[in-house]
């Protein structure tokens, strides 16, 4: 009964994610299929003399440090708010929600034109403001904070979510004591639900840190062609370029399937060391319990 | 409104203040979509952008194919029905196959006892640390040497098992009361037939979480099918509209009514089933 499962778990996973770490060490081409042994050199070449891939750790980890506190403070804020009996709650926390079950390719292209240089409507809102107008897409300092923005749009409501589930599993007498004894909301917050809360969010937290590690798609469709397709785009000067990315860009554009096993190793390595981290956390938990 | 109900809407509004704006913001977007898809090439090009749709919906017709597109009287020629038809046969295909292999596996794995089983479970739960990502070129080239590229299997097999479905059917089984198949048994009915007639039919709840979360995912692939497919007879919808976009990159007309085209058949279906797919998610944020 578990055979058809497994089946395809080994096929398409445990052999791939087995496999990776050899093809690492061959110089392997994706069209013609020739392949040899080349030892180390995939791996010297990354991390000693590769400039890009160093430019996509460094980006990755600012795209990392960008999305995953700020869609995770909204997404707490905003489960905070959401969390009692009022008209309109269901509504609202749909609307917040949706971003995350769109398809990306979609909302992905209504972002770029909101992010329009010249008539995009985001800067038209900095135009209120009488803020200058933002060269979002095509400048290296602005491309990131954009698909920032997009990927803070698109996660918040998950995190919301789990957050307002996190919130309402809380026992309600400890929050009703503090009132009691007279506490601010504030103080309430600090000393009560946020300590109560830590178990969610540290899953929450985990979470967002792998889906923002391994992040492809909205770079390949904001910043894919940009910088042209010759090099790989990335956007300008490589601004936007991830490791994710880079491992779609030398598999699948110049079809250099040994170094991208290289960097697959080097991001299945960072993954595991996060989700290890996830697994310890689970195994106190249930000891608690 | 007594005073009481007026206290409470003075208590409330505040949260109203910040949540209203917050709620306009997440849905800009779409509403975005609409306005530009309803405008013409002249209209979206005007700067302070205009707000509100100005109901060409003719846009739509053009961007079918159905009427020459006014700016170079040219007719698109892109097969969407095609498109369309092929994400739903590999979204149906995908959701069909991980309902098959989690309630097997999860039935399996929560009722029968058989050796190594808690070890092949530890190996399932490990599996949930290998992000799809990391494994793009090992599993092309073995859909290479398949022969698959290009191909409905190629966007299906490689997802006919999900981990979060196991999990989830393995542990709605664990909470059947173990008489339900004792008199089973005395009836002389075996696992299979068991698991067919009675524990399955219980399972609607999980079934249905299963079903809609795999149908929303592999309606939205992107990645996987842009790297597997390169034909129109079996590219998904989501890579039809990216090739769309990239070859006629001036019109964000004809692009933003071909992203709601895309977009609604979901998003409605997200609407008639929020409940379950929000409930779901808040669930697997609990039991981690």
């Amino acid at each position: 009964m578990i055979s058809p499962a497994m089946t395809l778990l080994i096929v398409f996973v445990i052999i791939p994610a087995l496999w990776i770490f050899w093809l690492s060490f061959q110089r392997w081409d994706l069209i013609s299929g020739t392949s040899d042994y080349i030892g180390t050199a995939n791996f010297e070449r990354l991390l000693l003399r590769d400039d890009v891939f160093r430019k996509a750790v460094w980006q990755t980890v600012y795209f990392v440090a960008g999305t995953v506190p700020t869609s995770m403070g909204l997404g707490l804020f905003l489960a905070v708010l959401l969390n009692k009996p009022m008209p309109f709650r269901n509504f609202l926390r749909t609307v917040i929600f949706t971003p995350y079950v769109m398809p990306i390719v979609s909302t992905a292209l209504i972002f770029s034109f909101i992010y329009h240089p010249d008539v995009g409507a985001l800067n038209a809102a900095l135009n209120v403001f009488g803020l200058p107008k933002v060269r979002w897409l095509d400048s290296p300092q602005a491309i990131m904070p954009a698909i920032i923005i997009y990927s803070v749009w698109q996660h918040t409501g998950y995190n919301t979510v789990i957050f307002l589930a996190g919130l309402s599993n809380l026992p309600p007498e400890l929050d009703e004591a503090a009132r009691v004894d007279g506490a601010r909301a504030w103080t309430r917050f600090w000393r009560v639900t946020w300590p109560l809360l830590s178990p969610t969010t540290y899953f929450v937290f985990l979470i967002n840190l792998v889906a923002s590690f391994k992040v492809v798609q909205p770079i390949l469709i904001f910043a894919g062609g940009v910088g042209g397709a010759t090099s790989g785009g990335g956007g300008p000067d490589k601004a936007a370029e991830t490791i994710g990315y880079y491992l779609y860009v030398q598999a699948f554009s110049f079809f250099h399937a040994g170094y991208a096993a290289a960097i697959s190793v080097v991001l299945f390595l960072i993954i595991l060391a996060i989700t290890g981290l996830q697994v310890g956390f689970f195994s106190r938990r249930v000891f608690y319990r | 409104m007594n005073a009481r109900g007026w206290r409470r809407v003075l208590e409330l509004l505040p949260r109203y203040l910040v949540l209203i704006p917050f709620a306009a913001l997440f849905a800009f977007p779409f509403y975005w979509m609409v306005v530009i898809s309803l405008g013409t090439l002249q209209s979206v090009f005007v700067f302070p952008p205009i707000l509100y749709p100005l109901m060409h919906w003719e846009n739509y017709l053009t961007a079918l194919g159905l009427m020459a597109d006014p700016s170079t009287g040219d007719y698109l020629n892109i097969p969407w029905a095609r498109y369309f038809l092929n994400t739903v046969i590999v979204a149906t295909g995908t959701t069909g196959l991980v309902l098959i292999t989690s309630v097997l596996g999860g039935y399996a794995f929560a009722s029968v006892p058989f050796p190594g089983k808690t070890l092949i479970f530890g190996l399932v739960l490990a599996v949930y640390m290998v992000p799809t990502e990391v494994t793009l070129v090992p599993n092309f080239i073995i859909l290479a040497k398949l022969n698959w590229i290009d191909s409905y299997e190629a966007q299906i097999v490689p997802f006919g098992a999900s981990v979060f479905g196991i999990f989830l059917m393995r542990q709605f089984f664990l909470g059947l009361p173990k008489d339900l198949w004792e008199s089973a048994q005395l009836d002389g009915s075996g696992h299979f037939r068991f698991l067919w007639l009675i524990a399955a039919p219980l399972a609607r709840p999980p079934i249905v979480t299963i079903a809609l979360f795999n149908f929303v995912a592999s309606w939205n692939a992107f990645l996987w099918p842009l790297i597997v497919t390169n034909s129109d007879s079996y590219r998904p919808v989501q890579v039809g509209l990216q090739a769309f976009s990239y070859a006629d990159a001036t019109n964000p007309v004809l692009h933003a009514a071909g992203s709601l085209m895309v977009t609604l058949p979901i998003l409605i279906m997200f609407l008639l089933a929020q409940r379950q797919i929000i409930g779901g998610i808040a669930a697997s944020g609990i039991r981690g």
